[in-house]
């Protein structure tokens, strides 16, 4: 999943600066008319015969399942995991009568607020500091950007190791100052910030790396002639430097939540979901419905309500946010 | 401009497509795993009906040192004779490999023995895919009576057995020799009732020694009720007729809760969650002074605080004096079951090498290696166990627990086909209880009926 998620700026790049060529033959195509009608029919089979591959692949392995997911989620089935009998939307319906979705939907959204807007902002200010061209900047860009080379499982080992209630460095630290242990993970209240805390770190690394490459392709002479107009580096901020990652940092903003709405690893290694499931987000939730106690019709359930919920959320950031944001 | 925010929007739709279809499409990933991870097993099945050795192919979920031991073990029969062959295979943890024999399951590319943990028998009975071991026992005349009845008991449904005992073990209590010695209690006279313990974590928490933690792990709830004879589910724990009524919010279990809490909230006892390694770790490092856990733990536990102070180990605690001669601990662990779908031959082979894993000898290197219980009486007359007990004699304290456990549907343990998910409520409850988020008697009553109705879903769908 992670995976996927980074490797789509590259593809929307692509189709942004593609756009412009577009309209150019369609165009040109129009003043000809029929002899281009073949051409164009040629040009669209031989689109089609690119795409064919990929569509394969991306029906094989994403529509399928997608639709395999919608059957299951009316169905309930056997403890071996095979459909047992049609179930209509009972599935649905008992998600929200029982406590435990709601309960997990507010705790991803909760872990969403807890990490997203902080995530950002750090990857900004960090991305900002940075981009000045000073000697030994490249040494803190690599720090800066070191946690995306770290794997989900490898950094929750290591939090893992930093939260433990006895022995955990952070609460060793926190003795020698004379403060009273903190329960890290073991505290309901406590657990979700906790793993909030950890995810941030991770998260930070590749927003970094996106918001930085984002500032490098503003051209150097804007910035320069806002210092002759006296503007501080402050003012330069929020005036020059926001409004022109603006593109950057609503993609980052919209993957970032869709990337929430996944976490999976930190919590399986941490918390699986408690404290008194206070941190059972929807994806951990889902996964211990369908693979561990095996109820897939459930599972699936969830699966696609989490889906219309991250549709949902992404439309209305395209609605919303976007009209903030300012394409060069 | 217009157009390039509808490519935009449209790319991440599909972006979207694709992240949450990995949540829905994940059973298909699974069963492909399940499926690469039995393929060997499948073309190396076919050339032992021909000629050499017959093939077993052996899922178990021991890693680390005791998949070596495993390892070991599976050579020594390799060796021993050349009918059947035997290759062991680490399928991950208890869970992951009952969910990929899940999905293997009548596609003919599973496993001839598998090694489930004990709460997952019932599912096993109820799969419908398996051969119940009295059918090899009684189509030999196989002599049981040297293995141990108190660990029988628990695999043994309708007075059959239906799967043979692996590795299997019992809870005790952990303390700090050293640390008793310095409060002034009697290191060689641990507590051995809930009001004990309660005065002795009083007397032991100071500075930065605590009284003592457990783990919030299901495991030691039902074990403390079927301690104290408490039954956890209806109809004799389920093995009179399938349960379908759990018995969480009876008075036992919310006694023992309270008590627990008590202790946490008087900040004689520590809540370090959910994992039994944080509190060994706390245990081992001498900041706890009690604590349970398995008795598999103890070498590692002894171990681990070697130079530091002396490890003492005693039987689990009771509610009151009064309860000394009521219930006794339940045998956890695992067991080896047989596949139905693979062949008789294959099949008969493998009780050939379960047969050999019974053996005197086999146990005592099991048991000195691994610290479970050896699963025949006879290997306690093994020089390998009497050396073993002079260098660890904690471990006398297991097995008098053992031994002196009597047999009754409480101490057989409960039996319900969604018990992985049952444990799961049952620490949420104990959490809810112990950090106050809700009273002992509520969460407990919560718990038991969410329990409750799991099982009679799981019911549902297996009556069919």
């Amino acid at each position: 999943m992670e995976k996927l998620e980074k490797s789509a700026p590259v593809p929307l790049k692509k189709k942004e600066s593609h756009n412009p060529d577009t309209p150019l033959p369609r165009s040109a195509a129009g003043g000809a008319s029929r002899t281009s009608a073949l051409a164009r029919f040629r040009e669209g089979a031989l689109a089609a015969a690119f795409i064919a591959p990929a569509l394969l692949l991306f029906g094989l392995f994403l529509f399928y399942p997608l639709i395999q997911s919608v059957y299951l989620s009316l169905h309930s089935t056997n403890p071996r995991g095979q459909v047992a009998n049609f179930v209509g939307l009972a599935n649905f319906r008992n998600l929200f009568n029982s406590p435990g979705f709601p309960n997990s939907l507010i705790v991803t959204l909760k872990f969403i607020l807890f990490t997203v807007p902080a995530s950002l902002a750090f990857a900004l200010v960090f991305a900002a500091v940075c981009r000045a061209k000073i000697r030994g900047m490249k040494i803190f860009r690599f720090v800066f950007a070191l946690p995306i080379a770290v794997s989900v499982g490898t950094g929750s080992i290591m939090w893992m190791v930093l939260f433990h209630p006895t022995l955990g460095t952070l609460n060793y630290f926190l003795g020698k100052i004379g403060l009273t242990p903190v329960q890290w993970l073991t505290d309901p209240n406590m657990a979700l910030l906790s793993i909030s805390l950890m995810t941030v770190w991770m998260n930070v690394g590749f927003l970094f790396i996106l918001l930085l490459g984002g500032m490098q392709g503003v051209p150097e002479e804007i910035y320069e002639s806002a210092k002759i107009d006296g503007s501080g580096p402050v003012r330069t901020f929020w005036r020059l430097t926001l409004p022109l990652v603006s593109p950057t940092l609503f993609f980052a903003s919209v993957t970032s939540v869709i990337g929430a709405f996944q976490a999976f690893g930190q919590i399986n290694i941490l918390t699986k979901g408690g404290p008194v499931n206070s941190t059972n987000v929807l994806v951990f939730k889902l996964y211990e419905d369908a693979f561990v106690n095996f109820r897939f019709g459930v599972g699936s359930a969830q699966a696609l309500v989490l889906f219309a919920i991250v549709l949902l959320i992404t439309v209305l950031q395209f609605v919303f946010a976007e009209r903030k944001v300012h394409y060069q | 401009m217009q157009s390039s925010r509808k490519w935009m929007f449209a790319c991440l739709c599909m972006l979207m497509v694709v992240l949450t279809a990995c949540g829905g499409g994940g059973q298909t990933a699974a069963g492909n795993g399940a499926a690469e991870a039995a393929a060997p097993t499948e073309s190396a099945a076919k050339p032992a009906e021909s000629a050499g050795p017959v093939k077993v192919v052996w899922w178990h979920a021991m890693s680390g040192e005791l998949g070596g031991v495993v390892d070991e073990l599976v050579k020594q029969f390799n060796d021993s004779q050349d009918e059947v062959e035997v290759e062991a295979v680490f399928q991950g943890t208890y869970d992951e490999s009952l969910n990929k024999l899940k999905t293997a399951m009548g596609s003919g590319t599973g496993p001839t023995m598998i090694q489930t943990y004990e709460i997952g028998s019932r599912f096993m009975i109820d799969s419908g895919a398996i051969t119940p071991m009295q059918q090899f026992i009684d189509g030999e005349s196989y002599d049981v009576s040297h293995l141990e009845e108190n660990i029988l008991g628990y695999y043994t449904f309708d007075d059959r057995l239906y799967s043979m005992p692996f590795n299997t073990s019992n809870p005790i209590l952990y303390y700090n020799k050293d640390a008793f010695k310095k409060a002034g209690l009697d290191p060689e006279n641990p507590p051995t009732t809930y009001e004990e313990v309660e005065k002795a974590a009083k007397t032991l928490t100071e500075g930065s020694m605590t009284g003592g933690s457990f783990a919030i792990y299901g495991w030691f709830m039902e074990q403390l009720l079927a301690n104290q004879g408490a039954e956890l589910l209806n109809n004799s724990n389920g093995r009179a007729g399938m349960a379908d009524q759990a018995q969480l919010g009876a008075p036992a279990a919310v006694s023992t809760l309270e008590w627990w809490k008590k202790m946490v909230d008087e900040g004689t006892m520590l809540n370090l969650g959910r994992k039994t390694d944080d509190t060994k770790k706390a245990f081992a490092a001498g900041q706890v002074a009690m604590t349970l856990d398995s008795t598999a733990s103890l070498r590692g536990i002894v171990q681990a605080a070697e130079g530091k102070f002396e490890v003492g180990t005693a039987p689990l605690p009771k509610p009151t004096a009064a309860d000394a001669d009521k219930g006794g601990v339940v045998v956890g662990g695992a067991s080896l079951w047989i596949l139905n779908d693979r062949p008789e031959e294959e099949q008969q082979a493998a009780w050939k090498f379960i047969k050999f894993l019974a053996e005197p000898k086999t146990q005592a290197y099991w048991h000195v290696n691994t610290g479970y219980f050896p699963i025949t009486k006879e290997a306690y007359n093994e020089d390998l166990v009497k050396e073993n007990l002079k260098k660890y004699p904690q471990f006398q304290t297991a097995i008098d627990q053992l031994h002196g456990t009597e047999l009754t549907p409480a101490t057989q343990g409960a039996v319900m086909g969604v018990f992985p998910e049952a444990r799961q409520l049952t620490e949420t409850a104990i959490e809810e209880a112990l950090t106050g988020a809700a009273k002992p008697q509520d969460a407990l009553d919560r718990a038991s009926a969410e329990i409750t109705q799991k099982i009679q879903e799981y019911n549902s769908t297996v009556a069919q």
